[in-house]
């Protein structure tokens, strides 16, 4: 099992915001989290990805059978661990650049890699930067400043595809992009995807999952999973929305 | 007789830390032949050099400059000029372009004091990297430089403090004729004390001065800076961006001043002073002091004391990026502008990567 959440409840000053939450994930397999606003999608991704602030009061979070929570953000993210943000930070005066080199070589550091030579990252940022759209201007100019909604998703996916990660937990990907770019990031994720992999995609619409196809389709209501499926529950959630777990 | 020195009851010295000046000032540092090693203390960039160990010229003759004695006065410059035995004069001619010059000041034990004079003709150009270090000892070292810049000259002048004892004073004061340009970095990596003053005169008309800090303290230094841009003509202009950093029990301030004369009109006078606290223990002190008497006159001025944005080290933490590394990649952000005064080239290089190194050697063992 790559990610296995068992029992997990989490609190956010103090309020109590998952509360029992299930969810196995095994490489080669892409869930999709479903769940109206303020379900806890995002708390559940800040809690995976070790948010100050955050607190998990019960239960256990094991990737690739080691203990997660006690691991710090930045070793998380070295173990294979991303965070594609629903809210991408901008930060001035840092390129686009020169952030995803520190990155890159602050991971290969902490699992005792090489570092990434000059010519290679800037072989790979072509060919990636390419595929989403993102010219190189762009990425010359400091992170997401500057960027519209959108571009910021595409760069959130252009880092997911430079990092290189084992798990990716997409957060509202798709929020604020258009019909194309929403082709492009979708393309980005599938190409991401692979048998060693696995994707927990966080979406309001059936729109991505028609690009991305789900093994598995989850509810989050009230800070559990209350249903789980195929991709048909994500068929039958866009025609009946979230009533029947209402009751 | 023993001079007086000014007390933090002068509003002008409030946030100074004047205790090596005090305790030195009537020690001079012992004489010594012995030669620090001062290889590191170099900026690795071609141009003559000059190295001063305690006030006294190494490997040339000691020959004090005459001060500029219309400049306005001041205690500690004032001492400098009555007590410094040695000093440069850069005397650039019309049309010259003299390069990188670089004058090392090392302390040792007790007080030493110095001058450095420059004039520049009409058009001449220079830059003058200014350093003070010592050998490891409390001591003071205190110094003056005074500058003319003739119509069209440029100066490029960095003050730079590695000091990690005792204290440096440094006062620039530079009068600026027509069209010349000035540019001033303050640099104050120590872990000591720095007293940073720079006062321009800007006399003629279509002179612009830019005049920039960094002070990145920690420990338990008091770095200290105060700025004085006097337009006294019409149609100058100055800019200020001051970045200051603060950790551990440290203090950084800095006294930015504008001055418009009553008929100084078209004066453009703006200035950028800008604060970053490291941890709750440290204080900063911003104080931007306008004093203007014209009325066609544009002073943007702003004023920010900030801390490390947490969302921000949050995202460097999901990328893979550890806290002390990210916090060192933020300070580096946020200190940046106050470089970009300076001409695009190996001095600003060499200077980007000393204030990097500085923040990578300092993040995460802060206090
Ligand atoms: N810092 C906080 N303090 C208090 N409550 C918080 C805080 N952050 C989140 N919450 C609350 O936690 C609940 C879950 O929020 P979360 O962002 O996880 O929802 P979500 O499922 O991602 O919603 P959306 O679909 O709108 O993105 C919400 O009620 C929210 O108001
Ligand atoms: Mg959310």
């Amino acid at each position: 099992m790559m990610l296995e959440i068992r029992n997990l409840h989490a609190s956010v000053d103090g309020r109590e915001i998952l509360k029992g939450l299930d969810l196995s994930v095994r490489a080669g397999e892409v869930h999709a989290i479903m769940g109206p606003n303020g379900a806890g999608k995002s708390t559940l991704a800040y809690v995976l990805a070790g948010r100050e602030g955050y607190e998990v009061t019960a239960g256990s979070v094991t990737f690739d059978g080691t203990d997660l929570l006690s691991m710090a953000p930045h070793e998380r993210a070295a173990a294979g661990l991303f965070l594609g943000h629903q809210y991408p930070v901008e930060i001035p005066g840092v390129s686009n650049l020169l952030f995803l080199r520190t990155a890159i070589n602050a991971q290969r550091k902490e699992r005792g890699e090489p570092e990434i030579s000059g010519a290679d990252f800037m072989k790979r940022v072509r060919t990636e930067a390419a595929a989403l759209g993102l010219d190189m201007e762009m990425l010359k100019r400091g992170v997401n400043v500057g960027f519209s909604g959108g571009e910021k998703k595409r760069n959130e996916a252009f880092q997911l595809a430079m990092l290189e990660p084992r798990l990716a937990i997409l957060d509202e990907s798709d929020s604020g992009l258009d019909i194309d770019a929403l082709k492009v990031v979708a393309g980005g994720i599938n190409r991401f995807m692979g048998p060693e992999r696995a994707v927990l995609l966080i979406t309001h619409y059936q729109r991505l999952l028609d690009h991305v196809r789900p093994t598995h389709v989850h509810v989050l209501m009230d800070g559990r999973i209350v249903e789980s499926g195929g991709p048909e529950l994500a068929l039958r959630l866009e025609s009946e929305g979230y009533e029947r777990h209402a009751a | 007789m023993r001079p007086e020195l000014p007390t933090r009851r002068d509003e002008a010295w409030r946030w100074a830390d004047l205790r090596h000046a005090e305790a030195f000032l009537e020690t001079p540092a012992p004489a010594n032949d012995a030669l620090p090693e001062t290889d590191h203390l170099w900026l690795d960039l071609a141009g003559p050099r000059q190295l001063f160990v305690a006030g006294q010229p190494v490997g040339a003759a000691a020959q004090a400059p005459t001060p500029d004695r219309t400049l306005p006065r001041h205690p500690l410059a004032d001492l400098a000029a009555a007590r410094a035995t040695a000093g440069a004069t850069l005397e650039i001619p019309a049309g010259a372009d003299a390069g990188l010059v670089q004058l090392l000041h090392v302390g040792r034990g007790g007080a030493a004091h110095g001058i450095t004079r420059v004039i520049l003709g009409a058009g001449a150009r220079l830059t003058l990297v200014e350093s003070f270090a010592d050998e490891g000892q409390d001591h003071w070292l205190n110094h003056r430089l005074d500058a003319e810049l003739g119509p069209g000259a440029e100066l490029v002048r960095v003050s730079r403090t590695l000091s990690g004892h005792g204290l440096v004073s440094d006062r620039a004061a530079v009068r600026m004729r027509e069209a010349s340009r000035f540019v001033h970095l303050t640099l104050g990596l120590g872990a000591a004390s720095l007293r940073a003053e720079v006062e321009v005169l800007l006399e003629g008309a279509g002179a612009h001065a830019e005049v920039d800090g960094i002070l990145l303290a920690d420990g338990a230094a008091v770095l200290d800076a105060l700025t004085r841009l006097d337009h006294r003509v019409p149609d100058t202009s100055s800019r200020q961006r001051w970045r200051l950093v603060a950790g551990g029990t440290a203090q950084a301030s800095i006294a930015g001043g504008v001055a418009v004369a009553r008929h100084a009109q078209k004066t453009d006078a703006e200035q950028s002073l800008k604060a970053l606290l490291l941890r709750r223990t440290a204080a900063v002190n911003l104080k931007p002091e306008l004093e203007i008497f014209a009325d066609d006159v544009a002073c943007a001025h702003g004023c920010t004391v900030g801390e490390l944005d947490r969302a921000a080290l949050f995202y460097l933490g999901t990328r893979g990026v550890p806290p002390a590394e990210a916090e060192a990649l933020l300070t580096l952000a946020f200190v940046a502008d106050a470089l970009a005064g300076l001409p695009e080239g190996a001095l600003q290089d060499a200077l980007d990567a000393e204030a990097r190194a500085w923040l990578a050697r300092h993040a995460g063992g802060r206090a």
